[in-house]
């Protein structure tokens, strides 16, 4: 069986991929679990000054593996407590991250985006927070997607639901960068994470530190929470019903 | 359609399917507000039905601001306070709806008629539309609304905009986030503000109670210390020489 997420270091750049092209990297307990070891791998000192977080296959992450949680009553609970603690975890890692989304990025996925301290997609991918849709509140991500955005264009963005394009996203501020094809993704993935690893790394933790403290990054228990709130809206028959349907499409 | 006729009110209400439309209705002084206006507006947000709510104003804009011809007939400054106080109590009902809120804000939002916006999840303006605050030339502080500017704006922008008591257009609203869309047109705004409304009242009620309260959490505007400290800054200019000096002087030229 193939790793669900895989590390790669080379030099100053890291590279952590989402391997379950499949199932469009859909965040599932095990895909999460292989996640947070990896990133544990990346906490003790190294010569990695960058990570590029990515998806393998089409997708960058369609976000939580909705057939899991139909099928186990604990799984949700589980699953966004992961999620939190691996947001949690991605944002105050020693390193610059940067999200290298090569397609669809949703819900979850999206939010994984929006944790990265920078964010670059193509214009045609498709982004975006599609959880009141479904009778689900997207309040794990919420907080990051608050810090990204600001609190007026989150509201806009959470309560539409449905998607956007990348160059949406990107006039939003959700992406840092946009390019216009994906064929020309991986070059601006090159390039800013080469120019970015040129900087002092001991300059730039403590400047990411400071911006995680002023930002209310910090505060890790407003998104602990957010899972709590997820999970109880998820068990509602509201959510239920309307994720039965989905899935059953 | 149902309609509630409220005769006697100056703000209207009716209900068009899922949404609830609110209208201050008192065109002939652009929807100037009065304190019973902003009881009136304040009872008609409470007991709001319908899966979302929709504001707007009749007749060529959204709202001016405050009918300041009843404070400058009140020396103490007894009803800028009352005014003041209405104003805050309206934004904050609004914010407290478990319904998502849309303002349509044709022509004008001026003063607490921007005010107003803080309390909404969507602002629709249009091109020529003017907004801002112009009251700091009045003598008054805007600072009941700094707590959801410094939110909606970068800070850099919500300082320019209480400061400066000049007005600036909707694209330009837009631009900085004060709006959440411009049309080209004035006549646009209601069609455009009932759409995304509908849209609105067409999600699963729980999940956006849910969400909207999780939002209205995140942005920390709902610490009382912060609403009430703002609209302290604002109470602590009423009745005030400066106030006085300055009213007069707009109404003496107005004379």
């Amino acid at each position: 069986m193939n790793d669900l997420a895989t590390l790669d270091i080379s030099g100053p750049i890291a590279r952590l991929t989402l391997n379950r092209p499949d199932a469009r990297n859909a965040l599932s307990i095990d895909l999460l679990a292989e996640l947070h070891a990896k990133v544990d791998e990346l906490a003790t000192p190294s010569d990695a000054i960058v990570l590029v977080v990515t998806g393998a296959g089409k997708s960058f992450c369609a976000g939580m593996d909705l057939r899991a949680v139909m099928n186990d009553p604990s799984a949700p609970a589980a699953l966004l407590s992961s999620l939190a603690e691996f947001t949690i975890k991605l944002r105050h890692l020693p390193l610059l991250t940067v999200a290298r989304v090569n397609g669809a990025a949703i819900g979850g996925g999206c939010g994984l985006a929006c944790v990265c301290d920078f964010a670059i997609t193509h214009s045609d991918s498709k982004m975006g927070f599609p959880e009141v849709d479904l009778g689900v509140c997207p309040a794990v991500v919420a907080p990051w997607l608050v810090r990204r955005i600001g609190a007026a264009r989150a509201r806009h963005v959470l309560l539409s639901g449905g998607l956007m394009t990348g160059q949406h996203a990107f006039e939003l501020g959700m992406v840092t960068q946009v390019v216009p094809a994906v064929n020309e993704l991986d070059a601006a993935v090159d390039a800013l994470a080469k120019r970015l690893s040129s900087g002092g790394p001991n300059a730039l933790r403590a400047t990411k530190t400071l911006l995680n403290s002023l930002d209310g990054s910090d505060n890790a228990e407003i998104v602990r929470r957010g899972a709590q709130l997820s999970a109880a809206v998820l068990a509602t028959p509201e959510a239920r019903e309307r994720l039965a349907a989905n899935l059953a499409r | 359609m149902t309609s509630t006729a409220h005769s006697k009110s100056l703000i209207g209400r009716e209900r068009r399917g899922d949404v609830c439309v609110l209208t201050i209705n008192r065109p002939d002084r652009r929807n100037a507000l009065t304190p019973d206006m902003l009881h009136d507006l304040r009872r008609e947000i409470t007991t709001t039905d319908g899966r979302a709510l929709l504001l707007r104003g009749e007749g060529r804009v959204f709202c001016s601001g405050f009918d300041l011809s009843l404070c400058h007939q009140s020396a103490d400054g007894s009803v800028m306070r009352s005014l003041l106080q209405g104003l805050s109590d309206c934004i904050t009902a609004l914010r407290d709806l478990p319904v998502p809120v849309v303002i349509a804000a044709h022509g004008g939002a001026i003063a607490g008629g921007c005010a107003l916006l803080g309390g909404c999840d969507f602002s629709v303006t249009d091109a020529t539309a003017q907004l801002g605050y112009p009251v700091v030339r009045l003598g008054i502080s805007p600072a009941v609304s700094a707590p959801f500017l410094k939110n909606a704006l970068t800070f850099g922008h919500a300082r320019e905009r209480l400061l400066d008591s000049g007005l600036i257009s909707g694209l330009e609203a837009k631009r900085i986030g004060l709006a959440s869309e411009c049309c080209a047109t004035p006549e646009e705004v209601f069609h455009r503000s009932l759409a995304i409304t509908e849209m609105l009242a067409s999600k699963p009620p729980s999940a956006m109670a849910v969400t909207r309260r999780w939002l209205r959490e995140l942005d920390g505007l709902d610490q009382p210390v912060t609403r009430e400290q703002a609209l302290d800054v604002s109470l602590s200019r009423t009745g005030t020489a400066e106030e006085a000096t300055r009213l007069a002087s707009l109404f003496a030229k107005l004379a």
